[in-house]
């Protein structure tokens, strides 16, 4: 019988000292891409050792070759060139893309496939795939060549949906289609789930889309149609509105959601009883079997300590959580 | 016609000039102590301004170099409101923390006016100040004390006032409330709207400006908000093309600002053709009542890229110039 209350997390770690350091000195021609590739492996070794020591149940492999969950797949597909940094809040910036021309890839989809098999290789637990979702590449990328949006979005769902196949192909069986950019606007949520649709048709494994900081009362119940087996939603940032939000229309039997129960962006760390307080709460409108555990977002803004201490909060309340309500 | 920018600039250079995001993150290393820290705003501040004195803009902003978001700075000035998590602002990959209110709403002040002292002392450019208005105020904060929109609102305007009356004793050269929820959200109760933008200008003794961006309900705020007393409208007319269109048929009270420079696109309007459509309003308004400008804060571009904009401004002015004066040569 499958395991109640599963616990995950959403995608990127932070990266350690190490691997800050031969980033920077790759970037300076001191060191080779091999040398950096092993300063990757190094880290992801120590993402999914940390998981496993927690206990977590479906894992990640961190990000680690990863500077941005867009401008990754900017910097290794044709049709892009990547901007000077812009500010996206405090003091995070990111690279944004410039579409400059037909978009495509150079060579053969399966980018993420080497870092997936590199980390799967190192736990017997299920490790997600991870990518970035075509409508989310796009709102996060300035348009210089396509005619419109649509356009652009649904030719971006054709290469995410082959990278999710060369995924697949290569044996992931949890495959994550991050969506942040979803809520962004309202009127154009047909237009992601119509591009959602490509990527995730005839997909060969369980797959997930990751969605944060957006107002979710505008597009739910509506959001239930993204064609995905599990919805990963943002929940502490907004003090658990969401359940509010979700509450509006009892929770469909064939969709998983994953709850955010630790908030990624602030240095405060949550107390175990605040944080099983929002499981509990979520119980009484997602069937347990439906409802997995994890933080808001990817964790890469926290220090390591940060992080992990959030992760033993979360998988402690857990814990905790099925102690009090006998769950398995 | 005269050129301003109506918000944000980059706070990071586009070489190797002062970046508040290195001397933050020095700072947090403990690189560097808080008097560094704040050179380190006072340098962009510095750039962001004589880029504005480079392009001859005639009335600028100072980039709101130490605003976090368009909150930040009033949210520190007013007691009882906090910063709470992360929203999504509008429709742009950009966040802000969305204030929350405690309790009773009272000005204590002291922030915004020491921040803006720093940069007049910088400027040669006639300097405003940007303020968020009370309605996109109202409507991206959270209430957890008032819980009767009146009463807040009413409270609310009362300490932007404050705000405001202690910016003009500086010598501010312009209050420019920012209301992109006017135009973002529908659905708005037009009198409710220009009751409270009313009472705010109240007694104002200083230019008052509205600004109306990233939304499509722009041009049909211009008369009403023209006729409350507002000196300038600012109108993104990018996102919302009607605003030329409506401008060339309808005169109005205030000047009318013309955010025709898309602050959310890196490619590179076109001088002759943004010229013509400045014309058009030119044509029925006058030299003296129009203003051309980013239609938003130019933080969502890169710093390059946000420069060449600014440079932009400069040259449409300078074709329509030519033009008056013998000759389109752009």
């Amino acid at each position: 019988m499958t395991r109640t209350l599963q616990t995950t997390s959403v995608g990127s770690f932070p990266k350690p000292p190490h691997l800050i350091r031969a980033r920077a000195r790759f970037r300076r021609n001191e060191i080779t891409a091999e040398e950096l590739r092993q300063a990757e492996r190094q880290a992801t070794l120590d993402v999914i050792r940390l998981q496993e020591e927690l206990g977590i149940d479906i894992l990640v492999h961190g990000e680690m070759e990863r500077g941005d969950m867009v401008a990754y797949f900017a910097e290794n597909w044709n049709g892009f060139a990547l901007s000077l940094p812009v500010r996206s809040y405090g003091n995070r910036y990111y690279h944004k893309p410039v579409v400059e021309g037909p978009i495509s890839f150079k060579g053969a989809p399966g980018l993420t496939v080497p870092a997936w098999q590199t980390a799967q290789a190192l736990t017997n637990k299920p490790l997600k795939g991870m990518l970035t979702g075509p409508y989310t590449i796009c709102d996060w990328s300035f348009n210089d060549y396509y005619p419109d949006r649509r356009s652009l979005v649904l030719e971006l769902a054709h290469m995410v949906h082959e990278e999710a196949m060369a995924l697949a192909q290569s044996g992931a069986t949890h495959i994550q289609i991050d969506e942040p950019a979803i809520s962004t606007r309202p009127r154009e949520l047909d237009l992601a789930i119509e591009a959602m649709a490509i990527v995730t048709r005839d997909l060969p494994a369980h797959t997930i889309s990751h969605i944060c900081y957006g107002d979710f009362e505008t597009i739910y119940p509506a959001l239930l149609d993204l064609p995905v087996d599990q919805l990963d939603l943002e929940a502490t940032n907004g003090h658990f509105h969401l359940l509010d939000v979700l509450a509006s229309t009892p929770w469909p039997s064939h969709k998983e959601l994953a709850l955010g129960v630790v908030d990624v962006h602030s240095h405060r760390m949550e107390s175990v009883d605040e944080v099983k307080a929002g499981i509990l709460r979520a119980l009484e409108i997602i069937p347990p079997q439906l409802l997995f555990i994890d933080p808001d977002c990817g964790l890469k803004t926290r220090t390591w300590d940060e992080a992990v201490g959030k992760l033993r909060v979360m998988t402690q309340a857990v814990q905790a959580v099925r102690d009090e309500t006998g769950l398995d | 016609m005269r050129i301003t920018t109506v918000g944000t600039f980059p706070k990071i250079a586009k070489d190797h000039g002062p970046s508040v995001r290195t001397a933050t993150q020095r700072f947090e290393r403990r690189a560097i102590n808080a008097t560094d820290l704040d050179q380190g705003f006072r340098d962009v501040t510095q750039r962001v301004l004589g880029i504005a004195a480079e392009n001859r803009l005639d009335l600028t902003t100072d980039g709101l170099i130490r605003w976090n978001d368009l909150f930040d700075g009033v949210v520190r000035d007013i007691d009882n409101v906090t910063s709470a998590g992360l929203l999504r602002f509008l429709d742009n990959n950009f966040y802000y923390r969305h204030p929350v209110i405690r309790g009773r709403l009272s000005y204590q002040g002291g922030v915004l006016r020491w921040w803006h002292q720093q940069a007049q002392q910088l400027s040669s450019v006639p300097l405003k100040v940007v303020l968020p208005g009370p309605l996109t105020f109202l409507k991206l904060a959270e209430d957890d004390s008032y819980h009767n929109r009146d009463r807040l609102l009413s409270d609310l305007v009362e300490v932007l006032r404050l705000e405001a009356r202690s910016l003009r004793d500086l010598g501010a050269a312009e209050i420019q409330w920012d209301e992109p929820a006017l135009a973002y959200y529908p659905g708005w109760d037009v009198h409710e709207v220009t009751d409270v933008l009313a009472s705010l200008l109240q007694d104002a003794g200083i230019p008052q400006a509205i600004a109306l961006y990233w939304g499509p309900n722009v041009h049909s705020w211009i008369d009403p908000l023209s006729q409350i007393g507002f000196d300038r409208v600012y109108c993104d007319a990018v996102s919302d093309p009607e605003v030329v269109p409506y401008l060339e048929h309808t005169t109005v009270q205030a000047e009318v600002g013309l955010g025709l420079i898309d602050s959310r696109q890196v490619s590179r309007e076109s001088v002759a053709t943004t010229a013509r459509l400045v014309e058009r309003v030119l044509a029925v308004h006058g030299d003296h009542k129009v203003w051309l400008h980013p239609n938003g804060g130019l933080e969502l571009l890169p710093p390059d890229r946000a420069e060449q904009k600014v440079q932009l401004l400069a040259s449409i002015r300078d074709a329509i110039e030519g033009r008056h004066e013998g000759g389109l040569t752009s």
